[in-house]
C-alpha cells in the first residue's frame, strides 16, 4: 500500500514538472497559467466585443540591435519603455528644420500609448523568426522602385499622387507602407471598436472610419472581378478564435509592398478581459518571397471611438497641392529674372 | 552598457518610425525655412478632423488685425483628456510656434500652442519659447 | 335520428372552420407574421435595409425635372417623388426658405453629397444605397454604404458630445417594440436631400425604428431646429430588407470619384486628362 501510495505521489510530481516545463517563456498571456475562459455572447459565441487599443510602442520590425533578442527581459524592458516615454517634442528640439516641420505638431497631440507590446517582444512582427519582413520577389522589387521613383518625380502633380491616407482614402500608419486591413498602430486614435452578432462582426476602425461587416455564414468571397480598398472579408470561429480571412484588394493599396494578389488572414483571441491578442498573417505570392507574421495584445480602451471625419474637411491636400504650385511658380520667376 | 545600446536605438528607431505616422506630409505643406512665432487672440477653434484649426486675430504696429490659421492635431486626442468644444480658451491671448505655408495664405503649423507665459493650452507645466523665430507684426 | 345528428355534426364544424377563417383575416392593425426578436424579446432590427423613396432628389413631394448637366441626358434627372414629409411642407422661417431656394440653384457646387461628404442623420437613412444595422443590448450599429459612414447608438448613456459631428451624437432606448433615438451635436455642414433643404447646427432629431413585418421596417424622424423653422416637423418612410441571398454592402467610398471635382484647379496641369482612379475592377 505505501509503495503504491509512492508511486503516486512520484508520478504526479513528474507530470507537474512536465506541465510546468511545457509553459514557454513569452507565453502570450497577462493572466495566471490557468486558461481563461471568455465571456459568451447570448448566441454562445466567445465575445470580443468591446474597444480595444492597437497603441504600443514596439516597433513592427525588430531593429538591428536586437537582431538575435525575440524578447526583451522584464528589466530591458522597463528602460526601454522608459527612455521612449520620456521623449517629447516639446520646447526646443535639436532638429534640423525639415524634421521639424515634419513632425508637425507637440506631443500633447500624439497618443501612441505608453508601454511596449505585454508580450516584451522586440517587434510585432513573429514570423519570420528573425522579425523582420521578408524580402520582395524580383517583380515585387521592381513595382516598388517604379512606384518610389515616380514618387520622386511627380510629388504632387495632382491628388492621385500623395499617400492614400493624404487622401482620406485609407489610413496607412506606416507612410506609403500601410494601408489598413491588417490594423497597425499609428500616431493616434489607435483604437477599433468590435461589435457582434449571430452572423456578422462589425469592426469600426477609428481612423477614417473604417467599418468592415464581416459575415460568418460560410458564404463565398466575392468574384476576383471586383476589388474593394478594403477587401472581402469572410470570417468564421476556429475554436475560441475569430478568424477572417480578406481577398479582392486594389493594386493601389500595396500594404508593405504587397499587390492586388494579397491575401490576408487575421485571428482574434480573448486573452483576458481587457486583452485581445490581433494576429495577421500577410501572404502575397507575386510580391513576397515569404508569408509573415505580426502579434499585437490589443489593450481595452477606457473611453470611446470618436468620428474621424477626414476627406470633409482635408484642406492640408489644398494646402500640399497649392504649395506645389506656389514652389513652382517662384521657381519660374526665378529663372526668368 | 546593454542598457546604453537599447536607450539608443530606440531613440534612433523611434525618431524614424514618428516620422511617418502624422495624417499628411506637413513638410509638403508648411516651409521649413520660415518658422514664425504668433500672438494673438484666439477667435475660433475648429474641432475637426483630420486637423483641428485654432484661428488667431494678430494685431500689428499698424494696429491692422490679420486672422490667422493653425493646422493642429485630432481633436479625438482632446476628448479622452476631457476636453471639449465647452472648455476652450476662446478669448484669451495665445502664443503660436511653428511654420508659415508654402502657399502664401495666413496658415501655419502648431508645433507649439501656449498661453504667453510659456503653459501649454490646457495643460499645466512649462514649456520653453521656440527659439529662432520670426515674429509677425 | 342518426341523420339529423349528423347534420348537426356536420353544421357545427363548418361553424367552427367559418369562424376559424374569420381569424385568419386579421383586424387592420394587427401585425403580419410574427418578427423575429432577439434573445431578450426586442425586435431584432438585424439586416440590410434600403428605403425606395425619391427622398433624397427632394424630402418634399415633387415633379420630375432634368439633370444639373444637359450631356448627362436622363442619367441623374430628378425621379418625382410623393414626398417622405408629413403635411409636404418644411416650416422654414422667411429668411431659410430663400436661403433653400439658393442652395438648390447653387446645388451642383454646394450638395455636400456630391463631393462624397458624411451625408449626416437623417439623409443617410433614406439615399438609394443599402444599410445594415447589427443590433445588441449595448450598442445598434449602423453601417451605410455611401461613404462607409456609419453611426454608433449608444444604448447605455455616453455621456455629453465632446463636439458636433457629420453623423451626430446617438442615444437609443426601447419603448416598446419601437427603437427610439435621440440624435444631436450635428454640425451644419449636411443637407437633407439634393434640393437644398438644410439646417442649422441646432438640429436635434429623434428616430423611431418600428419592425412592421419581418422585411419591412418604418422609420420616423421628428426635425427640429429653432434656427432655422418655425416648428418642428415629421418625416415617415419604410425601410426594406434586402432579401437577396448572400446580400452585403459593398464598398463605395467615393473620394477618389471626386478629387478632380476638388482639387482639379490645383493640379499642375489642369488640362491634364486624368483618368479617374478606379478601384473596382480586376487590373489582371
Amino acid at each position: 500500500m505505501r509503495h503504491q501510495l509512492v508511486a503516486l505521489f512520484f508520478v504526479f510530481f513528474v507530470s507537474a514538472g512536465l506541465l510546468i516545463s511545457t509553459v514557454t517563456v513569452g507565453q502570450v498571456s497577462s493572466t495566471t497559467e490557468a486558461a481563461y475562459m471568455p465571456p459568451r455572447t447570448p448566441e454562445g459565441q466567445p465575445d470580443l466585443q468591446g474597444i480595444w487599443s492597437n497603441a504600443v510602442l514596439t516597433p513592427l520590425e525588430r531593429p538591428d540591435q536586437f537582431a538575435d533578442q525575440a524578447f526583451l527581459t522584464e528589466e530591458e524592458a522597463v528602460a526601454y519603455e522608459a527612455q521612449r516615454n520620456d521623449e517629447t517634442f516639446r520646447g526646443t528640439r535639436d532638429l534640423d528644420a525639415a524634421t521639424d516641420v515634419a513632425y508637425a505638431y507637440n506631443d500633447f497631440w500624439w497618443d501612441q500609448g505608453s508601454t511596449i507590446a505585454s508580450t516584451r517582444r522586440t517587434s510585432l512582427v513573429i514570423d519570420p523568426p528573425d522579425g523582420r519582413i521578408p524580402p520582395l520577389t524580383a517583380e515585387g522589387e521592381k513595382r516598388r522602385n517604379a512606384r518610389d521613383e515616380y514618387r520622386r518625380l511627380h510629388p504632387a502633380d495632382g491628388p492621385e499622387d500623395r499617400l492614400l491616407r493624404e487622401r482620406c482614402i485609407v489610413w496607412s500608419g506606416g507612410g506609403d507602407l500601410g494601408a489598413g486591413p491588417p490594423m497597425l498602430p499609428s500616431a493616434y486614435n489607435n483604437n477599433f471598436q468590435l461589435v457582434q452578432t449571430a452572423d456578422h462582426i462589425l469592426i469600426l476602425k477609428e481612423m477614417i472610419h473604417e467599418t468592415r461587416v464581416i459575415p460568418l455564414d460560410g458564404r463565398p468571397h466575392l468574384p476576383g472581378s471586383v476589388r474593394q480598398w478594403l477587401g472581402n472579408s469572410r470570417g468564421h470561429w476556429e475554436g475560441d478564435t475569430l478568424v477572417v480571412e480578406t481577398r479582392n484588394f486594389t493594386h493601389k493599396t500595396h500594404f508593405q509592398s504587397t499587390s492586388e494578389h494579397m491575401r490576408l488572414t487575421e485571428r482574434f483571441t480573448r486573452l483576458a478581459d481587457d486583452v485581445l491578442m490581433y494576429e495577421f498573417t500577410v501572404e502575397d505570392p507575386v510580391m513576397l518571397t515569404r508569408p509573415w507574421t505580426a502579434q499585437i495584445p490589443t489593450m481595452k480602451l477606457d473611453g470611446l471611438i470618436y468620428e474621424y471625419a477626414c476627406h470633409e474637411a482635408n484642406r492640408g491636400m489644398v494646402g500640399l497641392l497649392g504649395g506645389a504650385r506656389a514652389e513652382e511658380r517662384a521657381a519660374r520667376e526665378a529663372a526668368n529674372e | 552598457m546593454r542598457i546604453l545600446l537599447i536607450v539608443l536605438s530606440a531613440h534612433i528607431m523611434f525618431f524614424t518610425s514618428i516620422q511617418l505616422r502624422a495624417h499628411h506630409s506637413f513638410v509638403a505643406e508648411f516651409d521649413p525655412t520660415q518658422p514664425i512665432q504668433l500672438r494673438g487672440i484666439l477667435t475660433e477653434v475648429e474641432l475637426i478632423n483630420p486637423h483641428s484649426w485654432f484661428h488667431i486675430d494678430v494685431t500689428g504696429p499698424d494696429g491692422l488685425v490679420v486672422s490667422w490659421a493653425v493646422e493642429a492635431g485630432t481633436p479625438n486626442t482632446l476628448f479622452r483628456k476631457g476636453i471639449t468644444r465647452d472648455t476652450l480658451p476662446v478669448g484669451v491671448e495665445i502664443l503660436v510656434d511653428g511654420y508659415r505655408a508654402k502657399d502664401g495664405t495666413n496658415t501655419a503649423s502648431g508645433r507649439d500652442i501656449t498661453f504667453p507665459d510659456g503653459r501649454e493650452v490646457y495643460l499645466e507645466g512649462s514649456a520653453p519659447p521656440a527659439q529662432d523665430a520670426t515674429s509677425i507684426p | 335520428m342518426r341523420s339529423r345528428l349528423r347534420y348537426f355534426i356536420v353544421v357545427l364544424m363548418a361553424t367552427a372552420f367559418l369562424s376559424s377563417c374569420s381569424e385568419l383575416a386579421p383586424p387592420a392593425d394587427e401585425l403580419s407574421p410574427s418578427i423575429p426578436r432577439t434573445a431578450t424579446g426586442e425586435p431584432s432590427l438585424d439586416g440590410i435595409w434600403q428605403a425606395l423613396t425619391e427622398a433624397n432628389w427632394d424630402v418634399r413631394p415633387h415633379a420630375a425635372g432634368p439633370a444639373l448637366l444637359p450631356e448627362l441626358g436622363t442619367f441623374s434627372a430628378i425621379r418625382p417623388g410623393l414626398g417622405i414629409v408629413e403635411g409636404g411642407e418644411i416650416p422654414y422661417q422667411a429668411w431659410a426658405a430663400e436661403k433653400q431656394q439658393e442652395n438648390f440653384a447653387n446645388r451642383l457646387e454646394l450638395d455636400p453629397e456630391g463631393k462624397c461628404f458624411l451625408p449626416g442623420v437623417p439623409r443617410a437613412t433614406y439615399m438609394p444605397y443599402p444599410l445594415q444595422i447589427l443590433q445588441t443590448s449595448q450598442y445598434v450599429m449602423v453601417a451605410y454604404q455611401f461613404a462607409n459612414a456609419v453611426r454608433t447608438i449608444h444604448m447605455e448613456d455616453p455621456g455629453p458630445s465632446p463636439s458636433e459631428s457629420w453623423m451626430g451624437w446617438s442615444v437609443g432606448r426601447w419603448e416598446g417594440d419601437t427603437l427610439v433615438v435621440d440624435v444631436s451635436s450635428h454640425n451644419d455642414q449636411t443637407w437633407f436631400d439634393r434640393a437644398g433643404n438644410f439646417h442649422s447646427d441646432a438640429l436635434h432629431v429623434v428616430e423611431r425604428y418600428t419592425l412592421m413585418s419581418p422585411d419591412h421596417l418604418l422609420y420616423e424622424a421628428t426635425i427640429d431646429d429653432p434656427n432655422v423653422f418655425t416648428e418642428s416637423w415629421n418625416i415617415s418612410l419604410p425601410l426594406y430588407r434586402r432579401v437577396e441571398e448572400n446580400v452585403e454592402l459593398m464598398e463605395f467610398k467615393c473620394v477618389e470619384f471626386v478629387e478632380e471635382k476638388l482639387y482639379g484647379h490645383l493640379r499642375k496641369d489642369p488640362s491634364d486628362d486624368v483618368e479617374v482612379n478606379v478601384v473596382g475592377v480586376d487590373p489582371d
